[in-house]
């Protein structure tokens, strides 16, 4: 297929999973600042600008961080990249660029979601109405994936897409981890009850709650919670299952020459496969993290410019 | 109920409508229909379309306004009926026509028979701004350089068939003329059971073999080029790409090497036989045409002129559909065919002609004047509906530049009922056929219905507000 549109597919997958992410980011923080004690209400409200590194743009944009300009800010802000209007945009602009692989259905999902969302941005969003606009994101994307899976040819278009959606989700779990794994921890020295939202929140970020329960019991520990976000395979947002998908595209794809993208997702992935929790302790979380995230994006690099990059 | 809230013009044909007001026999289930539908279900079926179409993007761009403002075309309920007598002439007529026309092309940049032979001048085609010198004796498949031709016809006030322009580069508009019928089965399904509607959905697989019928690989590699998504017909770029199931690319996606044309794959270079080009020739090649192309392909040209690729349509296509070569059609197919004309030109006045320019500047007032290079409705004169002070502007222009300007009498386009504002009312329209040569000429029956949706406006133009109709050929004999 050509390289622009397998470009364009992985970004349309990619800026429509940084939705979802946005919004169930943003949808956790604003319930836990309600829970929270007040001298903790900003560090929660601050997590998703932590998160996806975008506290600085927001100081520039708004005077201080309350739950309505973190909404705006994340929601509908056309000035800040990643709010959910702005990459919902770029995925249609992307979507665009491609209409010719996709189904019409795949298709109406997108500029669908984007005619909604023009919609929702002129009626404005408030603290009490951002609750159903984080239902809609989820329920836009739910309906972008069962339409994808439903209808789209399964070749390297749908290939290329579907690793856009991996890419973006494993770089989401790790960065949410990471950070809210963190603010747990510390919370384990105070009230057992903060805590135990503390941690219900970071499973919650990452749509694991019920996966949790179901794996662990009500029982929640520091490094249960690491293991089955990085270690399960079975839990649809782990690192495990988005390397195990990722590697799985890449040998699928079809390739000209031998292809770098390839080797390294597969190292990465049986690191994550043959890793075990113990290790993942002895190095530290923070660390183990950190090395996953700058593999994974050495890996979407190496993507572009073995398979979108055409420099000549 | 559904009334109509004016009758049709003195004198002006109507497509649903005798001169009696009595309904016309292809169109008596329409009728029916209509009597049996009520105003608001139908209002709540426009509004559906609407909807449908916004959601299915089937957008357009509007130069001249925002870069990105993307606006539907408006869509009508009410189809435009053809009879299937008068479908035979006409696709018989356009057969002819087209043929002829490739015909010249083949000549004008071969043998140059009609011009030795003294029907048409030798300075109006070689002067003409869009012959492409480059283009001579280049051999081509079959000898075919307007693969698809679309051409606009208008029905008279004496009930017949004229045409108004043929349009030989890269006519758009046929996706709408698939999404209408779509749009209006699915709105009314029960129509299509009761009257027997030639089908249209075949377009995309006709077009798919006249492209691959223009190489001579026998399974060649066709890709659409499309200057790019905001380009006003995108749309269609995509629509029928997909349709076909081929690539859709931009010039970026192409490059030469050695005289051949690839694509850039994500498995590396891919060599492509036939270019359906939706970009015109200025743009396609910076090497060739002009230097600050984007859209195009550097080396395209050569590899084109080595025979390496074949472009549809063919490059230097434009001489033929000008306005200042269009009084001629009629003797070419005397001429390449020796045939008569099925379909009539309309009466045209040369501003290059000295007895033929003074007529056109005695008569303004009831003249439309046109740009010989003009496209789109833009740069013209409709002489009754004009002020005085645009007449006096267009009378110097014609003194300057009387070549640039033919002149036709306002004609009467036919009307046919139409949603308006206020109610169902008479409005003009015309109709595009598309066209297509390969091995044999083909096209499906009907074609794009345009309608100008003000009153009195002759203007069809969708840059210029007009909507667009489903057209349905009668198969078989009139019910």
């Amino acid at each position: 297929m050509l390289s622009r549109a397998a470009s364009s597919l992985f970004w349309m997958a990619r800026y429509l999973e940084r939705a979802e992410t946005q919004a169930r980011l943003l949808d956790v923080s604003l319930t836990m600042a309600l829970i929270d004690v007040p001298e903790d209400r900003e560090e929660q409200l601050s997590v998703p600008l932590l998160v996806t590194g975008s506290r600085e743009i927001f100081h520039e944009l708004y005077p201080e961080i309350t739950p309505q300009n973190l909404i705006d800010f994340m929601l509908l802000d056309d000035r800040h990249p990643a709010s959910v209007f702005s990459v919902i945009r770029s995925a249609r602009d992307n979507a665009l660029h491609v209409r010719g692989n996709l189904s019409a259905d795949v298709w109406e999902s997108i500029n669908l979601a984007w005619m909604e969302l023009k919609e929702l941005r002129h009626k404005g969003v408030t603290e009490s109405t951002a609750s159903r606009v984080f239902d809609w994101t989820r329920e836009r994307s739910n309906v972008f994936r069962g339409a994808a899976y439903g209808t789209l040819l399964r070749n390297d278009a749908f290939h290329f897409l579907l690793l856009g959606t991996f890419i973006e989700r494993a770089d989401a779990t790790a960065r949410v981890l990471n950070i809210r794994h963190h603010m747990a921890t510390k919370s384990l020295e105070g009230h057992p009850t903060q805590s135990f939202f503390e941690w219900t929140a970071l499973l919650h970020s990452l749509a694991a709650f019920e996966a949790y329960q179901n794996t662990y019991g009500h029982n929640i520990e520091p490094m249960n919670v690491a293991e089955l976000l990085i270690l399960k395979p079975d839990v649809p947002r782990s690192l495990h299952a988005c390397l195990e998908e990722i590697a799985d595209l890449l040998e699928q794809i079809e390739s000209g020459e031998a292809r770098r993208a390839r080797r390294l997702a597969t190292s990465l992935y049986a690191n994550i496969r043959y890793g075990d929790r113990e290790y993942i302790a002895e190095r530290g979380l923070n660390e183990y993290l950190t090395d996953f995230l700058q593999r994974i994006q050495r890996i979407a690099g190496q993507i572009q410019k073995d398979y979108m990059g055409w420099k000549q | 109920m559904v009334m109509l809230i004016q009758t049709p013009p003195e004198g002006i044909y109507d497509e649903l409508f005798d001169q009696n007001n009595r309904v016309r026999p292809s169109c008596r289930m329409l009728e029916d229909w209509l009597i049996r539908s009520d105003e608001a279900l139908l209002a709540e079926k426009r509004r559906e379309a609407d909807v449908l179409f916004q959601r299915l993007g089937i957008t357009f761009n509007v130069y001249g306004e925002d870069q990105g403002a993307e606006r539907l075309i408006p869509f009508d309920l009410i189809p435009r009926v053809i009879s299937a007598s008068d479908w035979q002439r006409l696709q018989a007529g356009l057969r002819q026509r087209v043929h002829a026309l490739n015909r010249f092309l083949f000549d004008i940049y071969h043998e140059f028979e009609i011009i030795r032979a003294g029907v048409i001048s030798a300075e109006q085609v070689f002067a003409n701004p869009q012959y492409q010198p480059g283009m001579q004796n280049l051999k081509l498949p079959r000898n075919l350089y307007s693969h698809i031709a679309g051409i606009d016809l208008i029905r008279h006030n004496d009930g017949d068939f004229y045409v108004l322009e043929d349009n030989l580069r890269c006519p758009s508009g046929v996706s709408y003329m698939l999404e209408n019928r779509r749009m209006m089965m699915r709105l009314f399904p029960e129509l299509f059971a009761k009257a027997p509607v030639a089908p249209v959905e075949h377009y995309p697989a006709l077009l798919g073999e006249t492209l691959r019928a223009a190489s001579l690989n026998p399974n060649p590699t066709v890709v659409v080029l499309t200057p790019g998504r905001f380009n006003s017909a995108y749309f269609e770029h995509a629509f029928l790409a997909r349709q076909m199931g081929i690539e859709l690319v931009e010039g970026a996606d192409l490059f030469v090497r050695r005289n051949k044309v690839y694509m850039k794959t994500t498995i590396g270079p891919q060599q492509v036989d036939v270019i359906y080009r939706r970009v015109d020739d200025n743009f396609l090649d910076p090497l060739a045409g002009n230097p600050d192309s984007m859209l195009g392909v550097p080396g395209l040209y050569a590899a084109y002129r080595t025979g390496n690729v074949v472009l549809a349509n063919a490059m230097g296509t434009g001489v033929a559909d000008d306005k200042a070569i269009y009084p001629f059609v009629p003797e070419m197919i005397r001429f390449y065919l020796g045939e008569e004309p099925i379909l009539k030109n309309v009466p045209t006045w040369q501003g290059r002609k000295p007895k033929d320019l003074k007529y056109i500047l005695d008569n303004l007032p009831d003249l439309v004047v046109k740009e010989t290079q003009g496209a789109g409705g833009y740069g013209m004169l409709i002489g009754p509906k004009a002020s005085k002070k645009e007449l006096n502007h267009f009378r110097s222009l014609l003194r300057a530049r009387p070549d640039n300007y033919i002149a036709q009498p306002t004609l009467s386009l036919s009307t046919c009922p139409t949603f308006v504002d206020e109610g169902v009312a008479p409005r003009h329209l015309d109709l595009r056929p598309f066209v297509l040569s390969g091995k044999k000429v083909q096209m499906v029956p009907g074609g794009l219905t345009r309608v100008a949706l003000k009153e009195g406006s002759l203007v069809v133009n969708s840059s210029q507000g007009g909507g667009t109709k489903d057209t349905w050929v009668l198969e078989g004999e009139e019910c």
